[in-house]
């Protein structure tokens, strides 16, 4: 396999003034190049934190599992070990930006209100790039063209309060690739946008990543987005991986409870007058995490006695379709 | 950005119109005329015998039989106009002449006030945020209580009484008892600029407390911003992201409140310039008010407001010119 | 969080309800009042901060029977004397009941002034609740009756010292804090008006009227206060009486004190003026002073309390400062400005420090009104997470 990150064992805990709290707990999963893997789940399921570790941008009250690996191939193909790396050091400034790119849901927000657009792109090339400013001003207008800025010799000296919702998430791309990231986050990226333009972003990053061969972790809570983005999902359910698979499998068959429910709470424009089923009760808070299976005070088919003592291991139901519950335990071969 | 300036000019025309209007009518506040504290004054003692008929001669000479209205307008033109101020009674010379480079001191002592106050405020302000909970912090929250809660005028004394006990040296005044009569000279500027840090610390004392919290309160902020974050993704190293992204905009609030200090600092100012011997504009301006001298404490408090109101313009432009999103606004 | 009281409460009647649920059935039943002063009384710098606010405000109502001796009153034999401690030992043994040394005068051998030195082989004893000198009590209630004073009537007790006219400081200082303390709470009080009326016709208004007074206000606002201050109580005109003088200033501090306020209520009005409930109001034909007093201004009284006690230390701040350099209250009147402005020179606080002591009443009073103000603008934070 051409793992370019491998994921084993994130754990992930809080302190707070009440305590530990633990938002993500033994989560593996792995990207490969020039492939996406969808991260999908509620708010709070922590998958966002997830991702963060991976830059190690976690504030300093969280703790990462003893356990833990993350290991990265990075672009001359040295192996680093994220989880060793020191938090400010040369080393993860340059994983940062440089070999790992992350873009976020506020394209308003991401961008400094006090800076131009310009400025923050040829700041972050002149990190990651050998280019003088000249060059890199150059290098900044290329690459807001690549991204369908129209007119970027003068789009490029705009604040981003200046340019429309789109554009915006447009030049938050171009600045992240500017880097030349080899590893794109794209944080619910097309979350706070309107449909039509959600699209067309979509397809502007599936098109960038064929072109730069760019592995991508696409996190949302939307499995429509998924379905057109992502070769392979992973479900998270409060902090851990509940269902993973090939987008295909996952879409067409969910096994476990929760995606199905996720699923059923998508509009289909077939089935018109089939009411919309959100998944009932709310997601519990992480103070006051559930023993056993997380989903269990939510699920439809728990089992009792079973779901709400033990927590389920994963099963592999093959072709890489692997789920974490009790209903198909019987059904492939355990993990571990 | 030239609609910008034109339109805060304008309003600052405006303003000071206003604010002339009242310093009129405080100035026409106190009981009995001009006239009768000047003849009074003029005469008591001398053995001349007043008449109502010499004070009414007076007040003709000088205009002051005429209704309020007129007056305000021979006043405020006098001013606009000529740069004439009035009659200071109490000194027997123009108020011009009475104020006459005390205008400067102030403007000097305001200045290091503020180079004192943004010195020490916007750095322990930002770290604090940086550093939460930490003794910077703790420190920083009971200073600004303190700050707060002692005034200055007590400050000033307390300061000038461990001067005396610790150094045996009378540390008030603006200038060494060799200067203070001297002409001006290079050794009497550096003479006034080892006066000044004192008067400049006393009145950053309050001004200090509270824009510590501001900039405090706005890093704390501004630091859990997605804009943060997102550079920190990009490999900003840490110390050139804290200064180019949440402390630039921490200093922002205090950039628009430059103003309101000034007005602190001036509001201050004659009490502890009674204290710490200060003679400039603040102290003339008491001393006028015990004197009833009007046409100087008129004269003073339309200069420092003037001030104010200045300085209020320069700190919507420099607001204007740090954060683009207000010229956007004043634009459409 | 309601969701799953109400879930628990469901399931069983009151009677059954475990200590837990009662608990938290008292905490969502509680009034918006009731809820601010439990989250206040947890706040415990700010509870002692109101706790020694009271205790100065007692001391300040019952100041005639707080304090031994009169404010004007003079001890000719102990000029700028120095405090005295009570003790409960000396070289000649130890009491149970604490008391001074007496004073004898001499005359000093270089200018052959009278000087008052203590006598260390004479005591006297300090009782508590005794009879002295005939007051009354807030003004009318006769009364002999004080605090504490000495045993022997004919000497006199002056635990903080004596000022150059031999009058007792402590008394002073008590006297002071009645006058300085309802100075603070009649310009608040005259602000809070002003700026209710002047706000609220701002905010309710809104439009040309609330353009017309935002230039006013701004006007007010530009102007450094302590100098407008000093402009207004200059204009008093000098053979006014202490209590003409005394009225005048709370005038005075009142009436440029509320620009602050008055901003605060506008900008309040303006957010909810279109609210559906205020809207309704007004089309069932309620007076504009009924729709802004039953239904506007209750949605935000918490936050006006605590402006209201955040502007407490500028009223005792500005009456101190005034009348420190002779311009608010003038003797024989006395406040804390007027005391402290006897000690207005480094000369007399190296000879007679304790005339600084009003100083000290200055700072606890302004820290305490801003803790106070602190705490009570946490608990009235409908956002304040509470257990």
């Amino acid at each position: 396999m051409d793992d370019m990150l491998k994921v084993e064992n994130l754990s992930i805990a809080f302190r707070t003034d009440e305590g530990l709290i633990a938002p993500v707990q033994g989560v593996s999963f792995s990207v490969q190049k020039g492939k996406t893997l969808g991260l999908v789940g509620e708010s709070g399921s922590g998958k966002s934190i997830s991702t963060k570790a991976l830059m190690r941008l976690l504030p300093g009250t969280a703790i990462l599992g003893e356990d833990t690996k993350m290991t990265y191939r990075a672009k001359n193909g040295e192996i680093i070990d994220i989880e060793k790396l020191a938090p400010n050091s040369r080393k993860t400034r340059h994983l940062r930006g440089g070999e790992i790119g992350m873009i976020f849901q506020e394209p308003m927000a991401s961008f400094s209100p006090v800076y131009t657009v310009g400025n923050q792109m040829m700041e972050a090339i002149r990190l990651h790039r050998d280019m003088n400013k000249k060059e890199a001003r150059e290098f900044a207008i290329e690459m807001l063209d690549k991204v369908g800025i129209s007119n970027p010799a003068q789009r490029i000296d705009q604040y981003a309060h200046e340019m429309s919702g789109g554009m915006r998430q447009r030049a938050m791309i171009a600045l992240t690739l500017s880097a030349g990231p080899q590893l794109l986050i794209a944080d619910e990226p097309t979350t706070a946008l309107d449909v039509t333009i959600q699209a067309q972003v979509l397809e502007l990053m599936s098109d960038l990543q064929r072109d730069l061969g760019m592995g991508m972790i696409f996190i949302t809570h939307d499995l429509g987005v998924i379905a057109q983005i992502a070769d392979e999902v992973a479900v998270m359910y409060l902090g851990t991986i509940v269902e993973r698979g090939p987008t295909r499998d996952i879409i067409r068959d969910p096994k476990h409870p929760y995606t199905q429910g996720l699923l059923e709470a998508i509009p289909k424009l077939d089935s018109l007058t089939h009411r919309l089923s959100p998944v009932p009760g709310d997601i519990p808070s992480p103070h006051a995490r559930p023993t056993g299976c997380p989903f269990h005070t939510r699920c439809t088919r728990k089992i009792e006695g079973v779901c709400d003592v033990k927590a389920p291991t994963e099963v592999d139901l093959g072709e890489g379709h692997a789920v974490a519950c009790f209903l198909h335990a019987d059904e492939g071969r355990h993990v571990a | 950005m030239l609609r910008f300036t034109l339109e805060r000019l304008v309003g600052m025309v405006v303003t000071m119109a206003l604010v002339s209007v009242m310093v009129f009518l405080i100035m026409e506040l106190p009981p009995g005329d001009y006239a009768d504290r000047y003849a009074f004054r003029k005469y008591s003692g001398t053995g001349v015998n007043v008449t109502e008929a010499d004070i009414q001669a007076i007040r003709v000479d000088l205009g002051l039989d005429k209704p309020l209205v007129f007056r305000y307008f021979d006043w405020i033109g006098g001013i606009v106009l000529h740069g004439d101020f009035g009659q200071a009674f109490a000194f027997e010379t123009s108020v011009l002449k009475v104020i006459g480079d005390k205008i400067w001191l102030t403007l000097g002592i305001l200045f290091s006030t503020l180079i004192v106050t943004y010195m020490v405020s916007i750095p322990i302000g930002i770290y604090a945020a940086v550093r939460r909970a930490s003794v910077a912090d703790y420190g920083l929250t009971v200073f600004s209580y303190l700050g707060l809660a002692l005034p200055n005028f007590l400050l000033a004394l307390i300061l000038l009484y461990f001067a005396n006990k610790w150094f045996g040296a009378d540390i008030g005044g603006l200038f060494s008892a060799d200067y203070k009569d001297a002409p001006w000279s290079f050794a009497k500027a550096w003479d006034l600029f080892k006066h000044l840090w004192l008067p400049a610390f006393v009145l950053a004392w309050s001004a200090v407390a509270y824009q510590l919290q501001t900039v405090r309160a706005t890093m704390s902020d501004e630091i859990n911003k997605l804009a943060v974050t997102a550079a920190r993704a990009r490999g900003v190293p840490e110390t050139k992201l804290l200064i180019k992204y949440p402390a630039r905009l921490a200093i922002n609030p205090v950039v628009s409140t430059i103003g309101f200090d000034v007005n602190r600092i001036f509001s201050e100012l004659p009490i502890v310039a009674v204290v710490l011997g200060l003679t400039e504009l603040g102290e003339l301006l008491l001393r006028a008010y015990l004197d009833l001298d009007m046409y100087v404490a008129g004269a003073i408090l339309l200069l420092l407001t003037f001030m104010i109101v200045f300085m209020n313009f320069i700190s919507d432009l420099l607001l204007a010119w740090l954060d683009p999103r207000i010229k956007l606004g004043a634009s459409s | 969080m309601t969701s799953v009281v109400n879930d628990d409460l469901k399931n069983g009647s009151e009677s059954e309800l475990t200590e837990d649920q009662k608990r938290l059935l008292k905490y969502y039943s509680a009034s918006q009042w009731t809820l601010i002063w439990w989250r206040f009384r947890r706040h415990r710098t700010a509870m002692i901060a109101a706790s020694l606010l009271i205790v100065m405000a007692l001391f300040g109502i019952f100041a005639e029977f707080v304090a031994p001796y009169g404010p004007t009153s003079r001890n000719t034999k102990y000029l700028d004397g120095a405090p005295q401690i009570p003790q409960f030992c000396d070289q000649n043994g130890c009491s149970m009941r604490p008391f001074i040394h007496g004073v004898s005068t001499k005359r000093d051998p270089v200018t052959l002034r009278a000087i008052s030195v203590p006598d260390t082989n004479k005591r006297v004893y300090i009782e508590m609740c005794l009879e002295g000198e005939k007051t009354e009590l807030l003004g009318f209630i006769p009364i002999k009756t004080h605090l504490f004073g000495l045993q022997d009537p004919k000497a006199k007790l002056h635990i903080w010292g004596t000022d150059d006219l031999g009058r007792d400081m402590f008394s002073r200082t008590i006297y002071a804090t009645r006058t300085s303390l309802s100075i603070g709470v009649m310009g608040v009080f005259i602000s809070f008006v002003l700026a209710l009326i002047i706000g609220g016709t701002a905010g309710y208004f809104g439009g040309r009227t609330d353009m017309v007074i935002q230039r006013v206000t701004e006007v007010i606002r530009v102007v450094p206060i302590i100098p407008l201050y000093m402009g207004l109580a200059a204009a008093m005109p000098k053979e006014w009486s202490t209590t003409q003088i005394y009225f005048a200033m709370t005038l005075i501090l009142g009436l440029f004190g509320w620009p602050t306020l008055a901003r605060r209520i506008r900008s309040q009005l303006l957010s909810i003026r279109n609210e559906d409930y205020v809207v309704a109001a007004r089309l069932a034909g309620a007076k504009p002073s009924r729709i802004i007093g039953q239904h506007m201004l209750p949605s935000f009284t918490s936050f006006i309390i605590v402006d209201l006690v955040i502007s407490f230390p500028y009223m005792i701040l500005s009456e101190t400062a005034l009348s420190f350099v002779g311009l608010g209250l003038r003797p024989p009147t006395v406040s804390w400005g007027v005391l402290l402005q006897q000690a207005q020179s480094i000369r007399v606080i190296e000879q007679t420090p304790w005339l600084f002591i009003p100083a000290v009443f200055v700072v606890v009073a302004v820290l305490a009104f801003t803790v106070i103000g602190d705490g009570l603008r946490d608990a009235a934070d409908p956002y304040a997470e509470a257990k």
